[in-house]
């Protein structure tokens, strides 16, 4: 008995070792750093909480985490009601219904890199893709809330298939008697879909929005090509801001405190997220 | 009659709103195929959604210009081969621990507390931990090489696998595993000949979810990778910058990382919906 228990940890153990060391170790590097004023080339100094009082004092961190709060809010909420629009869009009986549904997921493997290369081309003022098909002039990237939109639109175009895919799903898995006597009493598909399928696929909304969240508010790569962060410091969300200090100005240790701040305010909405991923996995 | 006519229509607009809905995801892959056929001069010149043979005479000489330079040889046969070992990897890790949190019976931590734990290192923003992860790999020697890549590909990809393939084994009648036990065979076994083969379609879309997240991991690469070990969204990432506004290139580009994970999100669909939802959907 013993050595079965033996056995059942050594299936565990390497995965588990693995991870730890990749992640333990940097989890407290950066927390340690982030007391430290660390820069290449100088030795480290101790500041206790100098960055985070830095933190809080830098408008540019404020506007990064209000830019990043904008971008998360709007950009999920229009995935999620578009991705159900299209969930109920496709749970009717289409022609071609099963390839259609293949082609939407397209975009979700999209490398977010080159995504962001190529909407620069889609989104060019002069001879782009959307103001030569439409004959407008807008300025979708040099314009400071144009531009956040813009990141908006390529996340939403990248993430919409995702919440769509899910929500089909929980769809067709709704028995088709729960409406017959409900059509009895009404018509409008409304008033079905407010009394029966969106009670029903609450928790399932849940768990998108969930997942949405936590993934969005990492966001790196669209903006890191699209935008550039800028113009000036309009799309510069706070993955961005992070980068910028940390890489481009070398000052870890400020840095490591900007990680330290988004690690707690994602931890915050992980907890929500595992409360609901318990009742899943039990 | 009228009803009937009326429903009719109704069918055919929303079928014409599906294929128009398709049509506008799918516009971004088209232009950015229509801009790599054209010429620079054709670029700003040709208007609107720029057919190729009709607005223009498409030609592949950026597609063979940029494909035939070293650095894009380079850091294709790299971002292959950086994905195709963290899958392996990642797999042969996860593949015995996810059994272990399906099969086995963990009293602390509890078997929901080690899948949650997994699941966590899965969320955590990979820019809170670029400049340890750095220096990590800096102290191991492995800046600017696959391997080290790799090891941090793995890092990020190994708990992913064991929430997707503990599902699989989930979802894996017990009976089978009981009569095996009863024959007197061992875990090792049993894992290996009866539950490896039957959760075959839960391996394939792992190794295909990990495949596409580590051909387009971007950060790491970029941090890790400087001459040797470039990866695709690294070496594609200062276009623009260095070219300036050549459009055809930027498609060629793009479209070169683009196509390999999109053709894997194709194959892979069915099991795209438990894999991002970490095994809560099934899809």
């Amino acid at each position: 008995m013993r050595r079965q228990r033996h056995i059942q940890l050594l299936f565990l153990l390497p995965a588990v070792a693995w991870v730890l060391c990749f992640t333990l170790f940097p989890l407290i590097y950066s927390v340690r750093l982030s007391f430290y004023d660390a820069r290449v080339g100088e030795p480290e100094r101790f500041v206790g909480l100098a960055n985070y009082a830095t933190f809080f004092q830098d408008r540019r961190a404020w506007e990064s985490l209000a830019i990043t709060l904008v971008f998360v809010a709007c950009g999920v909420t229009v995935q999620l009601v578009l991705g159900m629009a299209l969930a109920l869009l496709f749970n009717r009986s289409l022609p071609f219904r099963g390839v259609l549904r293949t082609l939407l997921t397209a975009p979700l493997f999209a490398t977010p890199i080159a995504v962001g290369i190529l909407f620069r081309t889609i989104f060019l003022a002069e001879g782009g893709l959307i103001n030569g098909l439409l004959g407008l002039k807008v300025p979708w990237l040099s314009h400071p809330t144009l531009a956040l939109v813009s990141v908006m639109l390529v996340d939403v175009w990248q993430w919409t298939p995702f919440c769509f895919l899910i929500f089909l799903a929980a769809l067709q898995g709704i028995p088709e008697d729960y409406y017959e006597a409900a059509r009895l009493e009404t018509k409008s598909g409304w008033v079905l879909f407010r009394a029966i399928t969106l009670p029903i696929l609450k928790p399932t909304v849940v768990l998108v929005l969930l997942l949405r969240l936590t993934e969005a508010v990492k966001v790196l790569d669209i903006p890191y090509t699209l935008t550039g962060g800028g113009p000036h410091t309009a799309t510069q969300v706070l993955s961005l801001y992070s980068y910028f200090v940390g890489l481009k100005d070398s000052n870890f240790g400020y840095a490591s405190s900007i990680s330290v701040i988004m690690l707690l305010l994602v931890t915050a909405m992980i907890l929500v997220l595992f409360k609901r991923m318990r009742q899943v996995y039990q | 009659m009228m009803r009937h006519r009326s429903r009719h229509f109704s069918k055919a607009f929303f079928a014409a709103l599906a294929f128009a809905v398709v049509g506008v995801v799918f516009l971004p892959f088209y232009w950015a195929i229509s801009l790599s056929l054209r010429e620079k001069s054709e670029v700003f010149t040709v208007k609107g959604l720029g057919v190729p043979f009709v607005q223009y005479k498409p030609t592949l000489r950026h597609w063979t210009q940029e494909l035939g330079t070293v650095e894009m040889q380079q850091a294709l046969g790299n971002s292959l081969g950086i994905a195709a070992a963290t899958a392996a990897v990642a797999v042969a890790l996860g593949a015995p621990a996810a059994y272990a949190v399906a099969r086995f019976k963990f009293r602390r931590p509890s078997n929901e507390d080690i899948t949650l734990w997994f699941l966590s290192q899965r969320v955590l923003p990979p820019v809170a931990t670029v400049a340890p992860l750095f220096l990590l790999i800096h102290w191991l020697g492995l800046l600017d090489t696959r391997t080290g890549l790799v090891l941090l590909n793995v890092t990020f990809n190994l708990p992913l696998v064991v929430v997707i393939l503990r599902q699989a084994f989930l979802d894996l009648p017990v009976e089978l595993e009981e009569a095996a036990m009863v024959d007197g065979a061992g875990h090792g076994t049993i894992f290996l000949r009866i539950c490896l083969p039957l959760a075959a379609p839960g391996l394939a879309a792992a190794v295909l979810i990990v495949i596409a997240f580590t051909w387009n991991e971007f950060l790491f690469g970029l941090m890790i990778g400087s001459l040797h070990a470039t990866v695709i969204p690294a070496h594609i990432a200062g276009t623009g910058s260095t070219r300036g506004p050549d459009f055809g290139f930027l498609a060629v580009r793009s479209l070169i990382a683009i196509t390999p994970p999109v053709v894997l999100a194709l194959l892979a669909q069915r099991y795209i919906v438990r894999g991002l939802t970490f095994g809560a959907v099934k899809g």
